[in-house]
């Protein structure tokens, strides 16, 4: 029984039906923030240690982000956070009333890092919903074609972006203890990364000049230029599109992939082996850290990277074909798997727009899914976005973003998410690289300069920022031997002659058909809701994992991701005088979850047709 | 001679929001131009990093770079251009790291590409930039009449700034990175 939370129950043929006797099944109840808001400013008022500290925007992430709370800087507590996500997204909209087979260009535009899984989602969400089956060829190649955007992603998030809170040059400047000490501390896996004492890596962690940093700029160059032999072009390819890839596939594209995938066999050790060291030095160094960006391993992953021979786009099949993806689909609610079902995972979806700049709609089109199961009216497939945009005030409305939930509870999303529901589910299907063990997930990297490896990512006690960023270090090696699994799938379907890399298809003029695109950014969870209607779009939803980890409360005062981990963090940084803190530790745990907010929020439609103009509530000043 | 150096022209600019979008909304007017050999044209919208990896792996580097690009600056009217010679100056390390922030997180920005490809000592001796004053930022497909009537007079503007650069030094104001204004 995976819904604790939502009236719904399974027969013994595992439908879902919605529980008897529930007047209004989907009522919740909502909670005002005033009482909350008015205790913070009388303490505002009152004492001088408790400060306003607001980030707008947070640098070094991806987009809009703001972020305000309040820090009791005497006793080294944040008593409360709002996430604020600071621009519309107006995706939705712009899709609405055209063909179909505009979603996957259109969509792809979200973003500027991840437009290759928006641009698959969208052509996922197609196939669902008109039974398009890409051959295998093209299921395999558009596995590598994503395993490859990742190699992209996670180098630039944890050098380029996170890595830095934790250079020698920063953490001097906040922690100067810690750095001391790290110069007296031997690293663990010099062997492999080559670096003597920690502050050695801490150093060459700094910003623009450290080794490490400019290392992963040029591993980024990599992997994009193995992007494009399969794409076309980056960040947006051209060849994704329902039913499979535009593109020639043969002997010589897969050994121009190959010659680019086999680096990140020895870059996966050496970035693990980095990682490891730096965050067992500081949670060594202050057990306290452990508490930095904390709450509970509560998340949620689609799974990704397609069987052929399994997958075959229907919705009837999701729970098949999803489990049997290289990462297994899933929700795990403290730290325990409750479902690796997708469509127990896409039943359980809802959006509220409570405390965000949107109208509430009023429709509940589709009670059911195509099998039966309930659907909430604020399922993606029945909301509708209607932007509001409007004053600021920490009691009502803050965000452009939504409060999406499953089962009624805020979600995580991430790369990490990937790692830890397909290390606890075990359902990994056999593999010649890939082990679930059920606490952890084993990694059988190849050989290339460095000598073959066996790593093991362990599923870690406490779920905090230190364990987002290792977690997605091992997403390396772990996305490099999917793509060489799928690679070698694709050198034997080319010497069968099985070539085909699309199914061709039509969109039929008449009637309504609903798909679901699930698929995953490097940061994780990424859906697309797609309604057909008479051969146009007749609603898209679009849920990012920056949507669920930057929302804003819940309508019954639930914080969302980022307010919850920024709240359970302590203050570990030091500082003589208030004006001297940076805020270091909430940094660091808001930049732990990879904030991509292009895609979480975007440009808005101007009451004309697909016309995109920018509307920005970014001030704080004046919030209530 | 100033004729055979080898010339970058290159358009920057978000898609769809009108005058802004003058970089490469021009793009294909300013390739079926008559140009020598020794200029190439190229959308420069993909992204400083990479810009900068394409210029570190050329055989043989650019003597110029033209970069033309809509920017709002105070007491211009719409529709007037400018053209700045780059004077080098970055910002600060941390305002450096910013904009790679930006940059590797698919922010299209003049300014960017600009101060990354400093820091990363990619350009030549010679950078110019030819801006358009767009007026406040708005949706579009086409560009509004104040711009619109001028675009024969910005094309001519980039042949003459690619055809003799630093020649006309003296007609160029210089633009540095730490405040991307006129000095």
């Amino acid at each position: 029984m995976c819904f604790k939370n939502l009236p719904i129950e399974f027969d013994e043929q595992g439908n879902a039906f919605l529980k008897e006797n529930v007047a209004n099944p989907y009522e919740y109840k909502v909670v005002q923030l005033d009482k909350e808001q008015d205790k913070l400013k009388e303490l505002l008022v009152r004492n001088g240690f408790i400060k306003n500290i607001d980030y707008d925007p947070v640098t070094r992430v991806a987009g809009a982000l703001a972020f305000h709370s309040v820090v009791d800087l005497q006793n080294k507590k944040v008593l409360s956070t709002n996430s604020m996500a600071t621009l519309f997204r107006g995706y939705e909209i712009i899709l609405k009333g055209r063909d179909p087979r505009d979603a996957a260009y259109i969509s792809s535009r979200a973003c500027g890092v991840c437009g290759g899984v928006h641009g698959t989602t969208a052509a996922l969400a197609m196939e669902m919903a008109l039974g398009i089956v890409p051959p295998p060829l093209g299921i395999v190649m558009r596995n590598i074609l994503l395993a490859i955007e990742y190699l992209y992603d996670h180098p630039l998030h944890l050098f380029l972006l996170a890595g830095p809170d934790y250079s020698e040059e920063l953490v001097r400047e906040t922690n100067p203890e810690i750095a001391d000490a790290a110069g007296k501390t031997k690293s663990k896996n010099g062997k492999i990364h080559g670096y003597d004492t920690v502050l050695d890596i801490m150093k060459d962690l700094n910003p623009l000049k450290g080794k490490l940093y400019l290392e992963a700029l040029s591993m980024t160059r990599v992997a994009r230029e193995a992007y494009v032999i399969i794409g076309g072009k980056y960040p947006h390819p051209q060849s994704v599109i329902p039913g499979g890839l535009s593109v020639t596939v043969n002997i010589t594209t897969l050994n121009e992939v190959y010659t680019r995938l086999i680096k990140f066999f020895d870059y996966g050790q050496k970035v693990t082996a980095i990682w490891d060291d730096i965050f067992d030095f500081f949670l060594e160094q202050n057990p306290a850290y452990a508490d930095c960006g904390v709450r509970p391993a509560t998340m949620i992953d689609t799974g990704v990277w397609d069987r052929p021979g399994v997958y075959d786009a229907s919705y009837k099949n999701c729970d098949k074909w999803g489990e049997a993806r290289w990462a297994t689909p899933g929700v795990a609610v403290d730290g325990e798997v409750v479902t690796t079902n997708l469509q127990q995972v896409n039943v359980g979806l809802e959006e509220f727009v409570e405390h965000s700049y949107y109208e509430k709609w009023d429709g509940h089109r589709f009670k059911e899914d195509s099998l039966g199961n309930p659907l909430s009216p604020n399922h993606p497939w029945n909301k509708e976005t209607v932007p509001k945009p409007g004053k600021q005030s920490w009691k009502d409305r803050y965000s452009w973003d939504t409060s999406p939930t499953w089962d009624r509870m805020p979600m995580e999303a991430g790369a990490y998410s990937r790692l830890y529901l397909t290390a606890k589910a075990q359902k990994l299907p056999k593999s010649k690289f890939l082990e679930s063990t059920g606490h952890s997930l084993k990694i059988n990297v190849p050989g290339h300069n460095l000598p073959e490896a066996n790593l093991e990512w362990k599923v870690p006690a406490k779920w905090n920022a230190f364990e987002r960023n290792r977690a997605r270090a091992y997403c390396i090696p772990y996305s490099a031997v999917v793509a060489m699994e799928n690679w070698m799938l694709a050198q034997q379907l080319l010497r069968e002659g099985k070539t085909d890399v699309s199914t061709p298809y039509e969109i039929p003029k008449k009637g309504t058909f609903m798909g679901v695109g699930a698929w995953g950014a490097g940061r994780g969870f990424l859906t697309h809701h797609l309604v057909i209607d008479n051969g146009v779009i007749g609603n898209y939803q679009i849920v990012t994992p920056s949507t669920l980890n930057a929302a804003p409360r819940t309508p019954w005062g639930a914080p969302g991701p980022y307010e919850e981990a920024v709240m359970n963090t302590p203050i570990l940084e030091k500082f003589d005088k208030p004006e001297d803190y940076q805020g270091i530790d909430i940094l660091r745990a808001i930049r732990s979850f990879d904030p991509c907010m292009p895609c979480t929020t975007h440009i808005m439609d101007n009451n004309s047709n697909h016309v995109v103009t920018r509307e920005v509530t970014t001030c704080a000043c004046g919030v209530e | 001679m100033a004729w055979n150096k080898r010339t970058l022209l290159g358009t920057i600019g978000y898609q769809n929001l009108s005058n802004h979008s003058i970089g490469p909304m021009l793009l294909e007017d300013i390739k079926s131009k008559d140009w020598s050999t020794h200029i190439t044209v190229e959308e420069m919208n993909w992204g400083p990093i990479a810009i900068v990896q394409w210029f570190q792996s050329l055989d043989k580097p650019f003597d110029r770079v033209v970069l033309f690009t809509a920017i709002e600056r105070p007491e211009r009217q719409i529709g007037d251009v400018s053209v700045f010679k780059w004077g080098g100056r970055t910002p600060s390390d941390k305002g450096v790291q910013a904009c790679i922030g930006d940059a590797v997180t698919g922010v299209i920005s003049p300014e960017n590409l600009l101060i990354i490809g400093e820091h990363f000592k990619i350009w030549p001796e010679e950078v110019y930039i030819v801006d358009v004053e767009p007026g406040p930022e708005k949706a579009g497909t086409t560009l509004t009449t104040e711009v619109g009537e001028r675009v024969v007079e910005y094309l001519n503007t980039l042949e003459i700034v690619c055809r003799e650069g630093w020649h006309t030094e003296d007609n160029f104001a210089i633009l540095y990175g730490d405040q991307i204004s006129v000095e």
